[in-house]
């Protein structure tokens, strides 16, 4: 995934961290194996409460975010995939962003003046926050098997924040819903529908 | 009636008294302030010197308890709340978020690796960071 990214740029000063915005350590266990030939030599956090994507204003993945030597977010939060097997969807050409990131590591390049980084930041709203409260303390009660009063939540959630897709998407797994099935293909289509929103390239 | 409940605020899980009803979830207001930073004191709800005015304070407090709904209306920030189970997660205030986000400094946080040690953003200060966001959906 990133692992060769990282080895080409780690020795240039660049520091790579993966953070899953996922309920099931197992899971991001394997695909962490599964990912490269090697093991991966930067950093994987669990982010089971989605805490990233709140602070960050993160509403989909796989999104990256650039922060300087004087933690100083110089690349807001944006659709970054590390290849392009799914491009038809993203609609993203990764040796772009790759490209500007050698720019930036190497030379110091920042790609984005801070008009541009506030233009494309996803600032949330009283809904999408209420959303992710809903969301987080329905992973808490799935955590606990209160599966009745999860859904409660997570309907709540799903109701509120209609275009986010670490609520939408991501708690299909949760519902029983397969992310890359039906319940994928239907929310892509509404998410379309509503003109893409929320996915600062 | 008054019994265990787990309040989750930010990276903070605390567990505080809660008398708690299908309408209320009322925590004693020390344990609010040991878990939040908030007190509520006679010019309004404070936290480190900064003061912030409630409008209904009958619905805020009642009888050495404070409401955390009200709580959260009074700061702006959402809750979602699960009385019967004892539950309640307090998110951050939109506009305190905008706020950050406006600045561009880069919210401070610690997280979990795969072993379950402790990753801070911090512990790579003074390098150039890339964060991936990713999950296996």
């Amino acid at each position: 995934m990133w692992q060769a990214l990282h080895e080409e740029l780690a020795p240039q000063g660049l520091v790579i961290v993966a953070v899953a915005l996922d309920e099931n350590l197992d899971t991001i266990r394997q695909c962490a194996r599964e990912e490269s030939p090697v093991t991966l030599t930067y950093p994987v956090l669990m982010d089971r409460d989605h805490l990233l994507a709140e602070h960050y204003g993160i509403v989909n993945i796989p999104t990256t975010v650039w922060i300087d030597e004087h933690g100083r977010v110089v690349r807001p939060p944006a659709i970054a995939p590390a290849d392009d097997r799914f491009r038809d969807f993203t609609k993203v050409d990764s040796s772009l962003h790759h490209a500007a990131l050698r720019r930036w590591v190497l030379d110091g390049v920042v790609p984005l003046s801070d008009a541009e980084i506030h233009d494309r930041q996803e600032l949330p709203d009283a809904d999408v926050q209420q959303a992710r409260a809903e969301r987080r303390l329905a992973v808490h009660l799935l955590r606990r098997g209160q599966d009745d009063r999860a859904r409660e939540h997570l309907g709540a959630a799903l109701a509120l924040a209609p275009n986010d897709w670490t609520i939408q998407r991501g708690s299909m797994p949760l519902r029983g819903e397969d992310p890359f099935g039906q319940a994928f293909f239907d929310f892509y289509e509404s998410w379309e529908a509503a003109g893409r929103p929320g996915y600062g390239a | 009636m008054s019994a265990l409940a787990t309040l989750i605020d930010d990276d903070r899980e605390v567990v505080v008294h809660a008398t708690t009803g299908p309408d209320t979830f009322m925590v004693t207001a020390d344990e609010l302030e040991g878990a939040t930073g908030w007190a509520l004191k006679p010019e309004g709800l404070c936290r480190d010197g900064v003061c912030v005015p409630v409008r209904n304070r009958d619905a805020l407090a009642a009888g050495g308890g404070i409401d955390l709904r009200a709580f959260a209306r009074a700061l702006g920030r959402p809750v979602a709340v699960e009385p019967e189970a004892g539950l309640a997660v307090l998110g951050e205030a939109p506009a305190t978020l905008r706020g950050n986000l406006d600045s561009l400094v880069a919210p401070p946080f610690t997280l979990p690796d795969l072993d379950g040690h402790p990753v801070s953003l911090s512990d790579f200060d003074g390098r150039k960071r890339l964060l991936f966001a990713w999950a296996s959906w």
